[in-house]
Parts: structure tokens; sequence; C-alpha cells
């Protein structure tokens, strides 16, 4: 098995080459595709909308447009937190839709072989557990790799169009 | 000269004496033949300067007349007024009473008018929920560019604070700005965002709970505590109790993200994208209260 850390794609095999966000959320780390990242933003302030589902944290103005920001630790059914120097709002693009998730911080990006990535044993909850992709080995680390489609079901991203 | 007559110089020197006596102020010829003509003159002379008085006279003034009058006709009208108007007609004429009842110290003098003061007591049971309702219909339709009727073009708005959430409303069916100084009548059997009557000076205004109305989810009880205003909605006797009032803004209908689905919360058009904030339909919120009345009246 080729593995790469932060290194070049291994071109010897056809095992294919991904990249990963890594962010911190709960002392556990977890992974998504580099390819749906937008971009990292610092915290700043949510606004909250009214009406709005319970794992919505509110929006924001990202450059004169309007960004829904979800509470991923409401998400992932983790306990709430504080928002420190190092909270950062990740922002996605799935499916025709661009959104905000805040995180407790942002680690690295990754290169992970596709044979790198094992099939998701029972780790996290039950919430969490339907949102992982698959989960990786990495620096003595479990790396959980998050499948962000189904961060929300069709049902739900039709209700954040009405935000 | 002739001595034709022993008499004769005698005449003549009296003749001349008399001429000497009376050359001097000749008799007027008398002006009128008849002396009822001259008396005729004179009484016209009178009846003119008569007249002349009478036409520089003070007027004669008369409040005192009027007011008996007018307590006179006010009566009768408020009688023939309660057992077969309608409730609009009430409520107008109770509205009139409602201000002289202000302006006078004792408005209580008349047993008359007992029955519109007790109407006094309950005025949103006499409230002309369907013109209101049709006041705004225009505006609450929602045009194809996908805005609603107001926001066709700049508008104007206020924002205000709730609970620590931003809020935007349109100016065009905002009514006033209340302070909270007096205690909310509560009222048993409302819903559970209706905070009570507050009294203005326009009326007893319902005070919706905006924290508990806009955010039931996230609401905080401290909100009763920390409202300091009233904003009344214009053509309803409704009012969204706020925090704080900020200055109103224009705004342009693009810098609004407007609500494509609104078959939840109808209320809620948009988000200002510059103050990430909500805005309120605020003629649908009207539209929403008087319909929630009606629901638990019935």
């Amino acid at each position: 098995m080729a593995t790469n850390t932060r290194g070049k794609p291994n071109k010897d095999t056809d095992d294919q080459v991904l990249q990963w966000v890594t962010f911190r959320l709960d002392g556990e780390t977890y992974g998504i595709n580099v390819m749906q990242v937008q971009e990292v933003l610092r915290y700043s302030e949510i606004a909250p909308v009214p009406g709005a589902p319970s794992y919505v944290l509110g929006i924001i103005n990202l450059r004169g447009n309007v960004v829904t920001v979800i509470d991923t630790r409401h998400r992932f059914g983790l306990p709430a937190g504080e928002v420190t120097d190092n909270t950062r709002i990740v922002i996605i693009e799935t499916d025709n839709h661009v959104i905000g998730i805040m995180v407790d911080s942002v680690a690295e990006v990754v290169y992970l072989n596709q044979s790198e990535i094992e099939s998701a044993p029972n780790v996290g909850n039950e919430e969490s557990a339907k949102f992982i992709q698959g989960v990786c080995h990495k620096n003595d680390e479990l790396l959980i790799l998050i499948d962000l489609n189904k961060l929300l079901t069709n049902e739900e991203w039709a209700e954040l169009d009405e935000i | 000269m002739s001595r034709q007559h022993p008499d004769r110089p005698q005449a003549v020197l009296q003749s001349y004496l008399d001429e000497l006596l009376t050359s001097s102020e000749e008799p007027e010829p008398h002006r009128y033949a008849d002396p009822l003509e001259e008396q005729r003159e004179r009484l016209q002379k009178l009846l003119y300067s008569a007249s002349l008085r009478e036409s520089t006279a003070e007027p004669i003034p008369a409040p005192v007349v009027v007011e008996p009058e007018v307590k006179t006709r006010t009566r009768p009208n408020v009688q023939s007024f309660a057992p077969e108007v309608t409730r609009r007609e009430v409520r107008e004429e109770h509205t009139a009473i409602e201000v002289v009842t202000r302006a006078e110290p004792e408005p209580k003098q008349e047993p008359e008018y007992e029955e519109p003061e007790a109407l006094l007591e309950e005025p949103e049971a006499k409230l002309p929920e369907p013109e209101a309702m049709a006041f705004r219909a225009k505006d609450l339709e929602w045009l194809d560019n996908g805005r609603p009727a107001w926001a066709q073009k700049r508008f104007d708005v206020l924002l205000f604070k709730v609970s620590g959430l931003t809020l935007a409303v349109p100016l065009i069916a905002l009514g006033q700005i209340h302070p909270m100084t007096d205690e909310l009548t509560p009222l048993f059997g409302q819903a559970d965002w209706f905070m009570g009557l507050l009294p203005t000076s326009m009326g007893k205004i319902r005070t919706v709970n905006t924290a508990k109305f806009v955010m039931p989810e996230r609401y905080d009880e401290s909100f009763v505590r920390t409202a300091q205003y009233v904003i009344s909605i214009d053509g309803v006797p409704w009012g969204l109790a706020v925090d704080t009032v900020n200055q109103p803004i224009s705004l342009d209908p693009e810098d609004v993200k407007w609500r494509s689905e609104r078959s939840r919360r109808p209320w809620l058009a948009g988000t200002v994208k510059e103050h990430m904030c909500a805005l309120l339909d605020i003629p649908r919120v009207g539209q929403l209260l008087m319909e929630a009345d009606t629901r638990r009246r019935a």
C-alpha cells in the first residue's frame, strides 16, 4: 500500500490520490474532500435566522452573498463548544449549494491514496456515523472522512433554500 | 317821489324796515310742500341711524348656546348607534367619544355615556378586521420577479433588535413607536406570543412578544424585561415589542436576498445582505396576526 502523507501523489500505481482538508471537532480529526472546499474563514459574527432549523447557526455575508452556516457539532451529535481564536468557518460546495460549516479548528491538507481509506467501523456516535465516508489511520491518529453530500438530506437542502 | 297817500310814507317806511330786518335772513323756501314729507324724511333718517347702530354693534358670542346643542344632539346619536350599527361604525363613534373624553376632566357626567365607555374597555373586540386586511391587500402581493409589491423600487426599512436579533421592517406598514412606560394589561385566552395591551394615546395596542413570535426556538424569557418599545403596525391594532430601535435605512431591492419559498414562515420576506438581518414582510405579519385573532375568537 502506497502512502503519501503530505507528499506528491503516487504515480507508480493506479491508486487514486485525493487531497483532504482536515479539521478538529471535539477532539476528533475529520477530513473533507479538498475539491469541495472553497475557502476557510476566520470566525465572524453569524446572524441568526428566525425559524431556521436547529442545525443552522445562522448566516454570514461572504462578499455580498448570504451563506448559511451549519452547526457542525450539533449536526454530528456532539456537545456545544465555545468559539475560540481557532474557530473557523469552512465554506464548502455541494450539489449547487454553498454552505459554511463551523469547526473547532482547521489543521492541514493531506494526501491520501484511495487504498488507504478504510470503510467506516462503528466510530463516533450514531448521528455522525451516517456522514462518514471512511476512516484512515494517519500518524497514529484516526482520520474520519466526511461525505459532505450526506451531510444534509434533500429535504434539508430544500429547507436551507428557504432561509 | 310821489305823495299819493298820507299814510303812505309810514307804510313805506315800515315796509323798508321790514325788508331790512328780513333781507339778511331771507326765509328759506319750504322744501316740502307737504309736512308729511318732512316727517317722512325725519323718519328715514332715524331708521338710517338706527340701522347704522345695528351694523356697528358687537356680534353676540354664542358659545353658551352651542354647548347644549351639542349635548342634545350627541346623546340621541349614541343611543341610536348602539343597537343597529355595524362593528366598524361602533368603533368610529367610540373613537370620537374617546377623544372627547380625554379632553374633558369629567367624562362620566351623563349616564347615557356608560354604554360607549363600556365599549372602551375592550377596544380590541370592536376592530375593523376585514377592512384592515383589505387595506393591506395590495401590500401582501408578491410579483413575478420574486419580490413583494412594496419592494419594486427603493424602499426604507427600520432596523431594530429583539433578544440580540436584528430585524428589518419596511416603513410602508409601520405606525408609530411607543415607549413601554406603562404596564401591559394581560388578557387570558391569548396566544403565547401575546404580551398584553399597551395603553397609548392612539388607543390600546395589542402587543406581540416579537422574540417568541419570530424565534420561539431560541426564546429568552428575559425579553419581557428588556423590551422597551412597541412598534405599531399601520392598519391593524397590533404592535411589535422590541428592545432597541435604530435609524431607518434605504434599501435597493437587490440588497435583499428574497425568499422564493414562503409556505413556512410567510412573514419572513428575506435577508438584508449588508446587515445580515431578517427582513419581515410586515403587511403579512399584520395579516397573520389578524387571522390568528379571528381563529381565536372562532
